[in-house]
């Protein structure tokens, strides 16, 4: 049966077995109004037959960045890449490869040294580009990923393929997924939240589609609810001035009221399960400005997240945000940073991107950590592709220097929630242009973080158009090598 | 479930159908094949043993009946490898282990009993021939007195009577007919997507005529506001929106093609022209603008500027949307699954899908950039600007006229002086011409469809690939589907011909699909986007037969087929649920034995909110305009580059179909919604906190309840309790019960001790939006009641259809 039809008539049988002289639905109502008194962790929602064994991770932080970070130069470190710079591509490492239409064919591309020098760090002697100092602190805590390869060659099929396996718009993101599959461990928020932010002045930023959250086939309900960078976090949560908090408790009573007296006299349970949401929407009210208050943050903790913490929509506010809204119980935190996208500013906007999120991804981790909440929490720091090693623009120009999209080989760190930690997993070739060793392919990396979650990446289905469609569409190994 | 109740006495002709056409005359224990055996067998075997070749196991097919009679034994269970293979130990066992796929006990129950009834084989059931099914009559066992009751189920048409036969298989009856008020609210929100007003509910609760009922459904089904109800899903169909999406969302001016689909609605444009002039309207002869207008449905789709993205491969989606736009919206396929491979379980080949493709793959567009008036496209000037472009266009003409240069024999200073006057003229027609080029300008251009003169090849694409064509294929249907082209090499307008040709059995049956659909809330496919051997089998399969054969045979009249549905009994029954077991046993409402029940599309809430409250716009047509919506929200997306500017005055208030949809961020005014970026056929109706909040906070709707609060205020009703009858009258048709009456006194009376005097705290709430208010108001108690009728805006029989 439908999973979401079950859960419906679930909920019709409380309806009428509640039914007392009084009335009918009555006590169906008050049990679903008091919420279930189930033992801890409370979940709301999600199929009864998930998780398929137990997870290593029960929320997720998604630090997407939005434009393909370069690992050459960040975390990729190629020794023979400062060997070679200046030197056009060996014809050998790109074949017939296709890249965008602004490099065209790869072949006479001159390659270009990482801008900055690495140095390797912590026990595990990570290399990492001394453009990311606060990461490089914390190597230990992190599994770099370093053979990620995609298909797609531009921003938006790309990110729609990292986050939903489709390239174009339609399919469920891994955030929808993941609230569908497993519900959520609050009622006071939504499951699945995101924000946005991008550096100031940049001139490479990437528009967010709001199908970069959405839910595709699955109901709205899955879809994430984005919160602002500015004004009320979420729409309409605010009461229209002149309405205070009680007159609205009074308003809702009422309405309430007259619900449940249609609740009587039609029957309908999709009545019961109105006047419960409504009750949320009151409990939202007042958790959501909670939730942006940072005032119970103590100093050494916001100073951690760097300066930025305090400017709503910036990078590190919305870090801050990610570990409350894990803290409450969100399942899904995405925040997507825009401006990594550098075709002619890699000498210039690439250190304004990494001040930007450098310190406030490290700050998160650690915080987590102090806090006991990383052991079940994932966080992922990544973007749709990698970029070109080799030059994009003229070499004698360095202010103007660039690369291009790469979906041959990247890098993504991850950590937390039943990853390995102080690990490096899989390797491109000596010039960083092909994930030679161990390639990982975006399906494989979705695969592992259902795993992580307790999700087998072939049984989460949906069925749509006739057919079960799911994350990983038929494809997907799980890569064992990097579970704890 | 209750054991069925065979009551019917079958008709002879119905006799000789049985067991071929229709699922009503199957008797309890026999086995159909298309409701009991091929689900099960699609589910679990098709995708390796079905139509794609590439992934076919063993070479063996079980989606044909020749290629399953190799592994069946025709009545012996204990002979077909079939059965055998799915009680073999688990080495041996099918599905494999690791397909992930079993066969409960009773479906394999079912097999060997199909298996030894003889296996008979049918065509899937909605690719059989469109006839209309013989009308049942019933004659109640005389003894069984509730079955009496049977003779006198109201019946209005062959709809009652399809309905109440398999009610009476289901030892279910139907629901009474809701009441007067129940029933106007809920054919005017169907028809026009807006409440009836309280005049509208006196004048029908007062024609005691027979046929009061049939008059008011025609009233509705002549109001103009019909086509801007009916609009709506087609444009979520369409995948209509204002801007390109992608990078850059440019602003697009199709909106003439929406206004387009309004008219051809209200003029009740018969369906096989209205699919004629959409997908093949400039092949027409002799294509009047309006026909090419019609085109630009086929151009709704997402326009990617995104710098880096190749320009081929661009065209390659363009014209993958189109045919699979098509594929769904006429013929309920999903042709996208046959991109890469043939399709895993309907009958549609790889080569196939580029076979459909091609008829749309002549376009001249070439996928480069992202002018979101991309050529072919049609200059679409309104009556004011085709007047102005007449007078300019004349008054050139004239100027023209008299600019004749001076002749040789005129006097040196006559020259002169013509010579400043030919200066003059020429200064003027200058300035002329400089107006005429910004009216030409601002006139919208719809991108419409063209053939290119030089025919383009069109290729199978290796995995949907653009850059990887392998075998030439010229414009075709599936095979498998009925019906052949009128002629070959066919071209769009052939492809519109046997879309609707009388012959094709799909097109009908998937339109009046989305028609039951629009007004129960749910199909009776309840997939609409998918009639393939996937999709949900109808449980009232007659009726959606003998509707779309009617539909069809009416010469696809629109209006005649919503007349038949709303008239129904089926249609007018009460959504009440009167018995628990009759809701358990079916939640969904699937066998129509009562109303139906359901949350109005958010667009019609807010319609509904802002008639009620006095406050709708009645402008029709023309550019999108922007309504209120928080700021900052088209800014964040699009970091700033997209500056939005609310509309003042009338603009605000105007119908949702009238709202503009950019579509990287789509109006946050509605929920639920299409996201208008690909085809859309199936409405999406969840229950969530966030939709409370919408309705409770926004501005739009707090801006009506405090008009219609001010409406009852200025009112002549006389006290407490009849303003409170005067608001639920316009927002619900019926005054308040007692128990509501109660409830909301007394918290009208708790608001009022909230504000305790302070005028000044309650003047914010008086005062939002941009109507004016009556300053005569007290604002207390303006306030008192705004939030009064906020409760009643957001009563669950407000949001819902019932």
């Amino acid at each position: 049966m439908d999973p979401l039809l079950e859960n419906r008539l679930h909920l019709t049988r409380r309806h009428f077995f509640g039914r007392s002289a009084t009335g009918i639905g009555t006590a169906a109502l008050a049990s679903l109004l008091a919420r279930d008194g189930v033992a801890a962790p409370p979940r709301f929602g999600g199929l009864p037959s998930l998780p398929d064994f137990a997870p290593r991770a029960k929320r997720v932080i998604y630090l997407f960045q939005n434009g393909a970070p370069t690992h050459v130069d960040l975390f990729d470190w190629k020794p023979n890449l400062q060997k070679m710079h200046g030197r056009p591509v060996p014809g050998e490492y790109i074949g017939d490869r296709r890249f965008s239409t602004m490099t065209g064919k790869a072949d006479g591309k001159l390659l270009l040294a990482p801008v900055e020098p690495f140095a390797q760090h912590g026990q595990s002697g990570a290399w990492v580009s001394e453009l990311m100092p606060h990461t490089a602190k914390i190597a230990d805590h992190l599994c770099f990923v370093k053979s990620l390869h995609t298909e797609q060659v531009n921003h938006a099929p790309a990110i729609n393929f990292m986050l939903s396996g489709g390239e174009m718009p339609g399919r469920p993101t891994l955030g929808a997924w993941l609230t569908y599959g497993l519900g959520s461990e609050t009622d006071q928020l939504p499951a699945f939240v995101v924000m946005t932010s991008i550096t100031k002045d940049t001139t490479c930023g990437q528009i967010f589609y709001d199908f970069y959250w959405g839910s595709g086939f699955l109901p709205s309900r899955f879809q994430g609810v984005k919160f602002r960078g500015s004004g009320d976090p979420v729409l309409y949560a605010a009461n229209p001035a002149g309405i205070s908090r009680q007159m609205r408790r009074g308003l809702l009573d009422d309405v309430a009221a007259i619900n449940r007296l249609k609740l009587d006299e039609f029957g309908d349970p999709e009545i019961a399960t109105r006047i419960a949401q409504y009750e949320m929407s009151f409990r939202m009210q007042q958790s959501i400005p909670e939730l942006a208050d940072l005032s119970d943050e103590s100093e050494r903790t916001l100073r951690m997240y760097g300066p930025a913490v305090q400017q709503p929509g910036s990078f590190a506010h919305n870090c801050l945000i990610a570990r409350r809204l894990v803290e409450r119980g969100c399942r899904f935190v995405q925040l997507m940073h825009a401006g990594w996208d550098q075709h002619n500013s890699l000498t210039t906007e690439l250190y304004n991107q990494c001040r930007d999120t450098d310190q406030p991804s490290a700050a998160l981790v650690m915080d987590l950590k102090q806090r006991g909440l990383l052991d079940d929490t994932l966080v992922v720091w990544g973007g749709e592709f990698g970029r070109t090693p080799f030059l994009q623009g003229d070499i004698n120009n360095r202010p103007r220097w660039g690369r291009d999209h790469h979906p041959y080989a990247f890098t993504k760190w991850m950590a937390g929630g039943g990853v390995k930690p102080g690990i490096s997993y899989g390797g491109t070739d000596d010039l960083g242009i092909n994930a030679v060793e161990n390639p990982v392919h975006v399906h494989d990396f979705q695969a592992t973080l259902l795993h992580l979650l307790g999700i087998d990446h072939e049984r989460l289905t949906y069925r749509f158009q006739g057919r079960q469609f799911r994350l990983t569409d038929v494809h997907g190994h799980v890569v064992d090598e990097i579970l704890a | 479930m209750r054991p069925l109740v065979p009551l019917l006495v079958i008709l002879p002709s119905l006799l000789l159908l049985a067991g071929v056409d229709s699922p009503t005359a199957r008797a309890e224990h026999a086995i159909d094949f298309t409701r009991d055996i091929r689900p099960i067998l699609s589910e679990n075997c098709f995708f390796c043993h079905g139509p794609d070749e590439q992934t076919r196991e063993a070479g063996l097919r079980i989606d044909t009946h020749e290629g399953a009679l190799e592994v069946i034994t025709a009545f012996d269970s204990g002979q077909s490898e079939l059965y055998l293979r799915l009680i073999a130990e688990e080495d041996e066992r099918m599905p494999p282990v690791d397909s992930h796929r079993r066969l409960s006990t009773e479906e394999i129950a079912k097999i060997r009993q199909w298996i030894d009834q003889g296996a008979a084989w049918q065509q899937h059931w909605s690719f059989r021939p469109l006839r209309s099914p013989p009308i049942p009559i019933p004659i109640p066992k005389p003894p069984d007195p509730q079955q009496s009751a049977a003779r006198n189920w109201p019946r209005h048409n062959p709809v009652d009577a399809l309905v109440q036969s398999r009610l009476a298989q289901h030892g279910l009856s139907p629901a009474p007919q809701a009441d007067r008020r129940t029933l106007i609210r809920r054919l005017s929100l169907d028809l026009t997507g807006l409440p009836p007003t309280p005049a509208e509910v006196d004048a029908f609760l007062a024609d005691r005529d027979p046929g009061a009922y049939e008059r008011l459904v025609d009233r509705l089904l002549m109001s103009p506001a019909f086509g801007q109800r009916m609009a709506w899903p087609w444009l979520d169909a369409a995948r209509y929106a204002d801007t390109n999406g992608y990078q850059g969302d440019r602003e697009r001016t199709m909106w003439p093609w929406r206004d387009w689909v309004v008219d051809a609605f209200n003029q009740n444009l018969p369906f096989d022209r209205f699919t004629r002039e959409q997908i093949a309207g400039d092949l027409l002869p002799d294509a009047a603008p309006r026909q090419v207008l019609a085109t630009a449905f086929l151009r709704n789709h997402m326009i990617n500027g995104e710098g880096g993205r190749i320009a081929e491969e661009n065209r390659v989606e363009y014209v993958m949307d189109m045919a699979e736009t098509v594929g769904t919206v006429w013929l309920g396929l999903t042709l996208n699954c046959c991109r890469c491979h043939d399709h895993k379980y309907d009958p549609v080949t790889n080569e196939e899908y580029y076979q459909f493709f091609a008829f749309f793959n002549q376009t001249p567009v070439d996928g480069g950039g992202g002018n979101p008036q991309t050529a072919p496209n049609l200059a679409v000037a309104s009556a004011d600007q085709r007047r102005r472009l007449n007078r300019l266009r004349q008054q050139i003409a004239d100027l023209d006229a008299n600019l004749s240069p001076p002749s040789e024999a005129d006097k040196p200073d006559e020259a002169d002086k013509q010579d400043e006057a030919v200066k003059a003229a020429q200064k003027r027609r200058a300035q002329l011409q400089t107006q005429l080029e910004a009216i030409q300008k601002a006139v919208p251009k719809v991108m419409v469809m063209g053939d290119r003169a030089e025919p383009r090849e069109t290729f199978v694409l290796e995995r949907g690939l653009y850059n990887k064509p392998t075998t030439a294929v010229s414009a075709g249907v599936p095979e498998a589907l009925p019906g052949r082209l009128p002629r070959e090499p066919a071209t769009r307008k052939e492809l519109a011909d046997w879309l609707v040709a009388d012959s094709n059995p799909l097109t009908a049956r998937v339109t009046v699909n989305r028609l039951w659909q629009q007004v129960f809330g749910i199909g009776l496919v309840k997939t609409p986007e998918d009639f393939g051997t996937q999709g949900e089998i109808p449980e009232h399969m007659d009726l959606l037969n003998w509707l779309a054969a009617d539909f069809r045979d009416s010469g696809w009249d629109i209006k005649h087929t919503l007349r038949t549905i709303l008239t129904s009994h089926t249609y007018r029954q009460s959504s009440r649920v009167t018995d628990p077991a009759v809701l358990e046993a079916d939640p969904e409402n699937r066998l129509l034995a009562r109303g139906a029940r359901y949350r109005l599309p958010s667009w019609m809430l807010r319609d509904q909110a802002l008639a009620a409250a006095g406050l709708l716009s009645p402008a029709a047509g023309g550019a999108a305009i922007n309504t209120y919506q928080p700021e900052g929200v088209w800014e964040e997306a699009s970091f700033g580059k997209k500056v939005y500017h609310r509309d003042e005055g009338e603009k605000l208030y105007r119908r949702s179909l009238y709202v503009f949809w950019r579509r990287i961020v789509g109006p946050t005014m509605f929920f639920d919604s299409a996201s208008r970026q690909t085809c859309t056929v199936a409405p999406n109706r969840t229950n969530t906190p966030l939709h409370a909040l919408q309705t409770l906070n926004s501005t739009i709707y707090v801006e009506a309840a405090r008009h219609l609060a001010q409406l009852a205020l200025q009112s002549s009703a006389a006290d407490d309790s009849r303003r409170i009858d005067f608001v639920f009258r316009r927002v619900l048709a019926r005054p308040a019960t007692s128990p509501e009456r109660t409830i909301l006194l007394a918290g009208l009376q708790r608001t009022r001790d909230q504000y305790q005097g302070d005028a000044a705290a309650a003047a914010p709430l008086v005062s939002l939006g941009e109507s004016p208010r009556d300053d005569a108001l007290p604002v207390i108690e303006h306030a008192a009641w705004t939030q009064l009728v906020l409760a009643v805006l957001n009563l669950d029989e407000t949001l819902n259809h019932e």
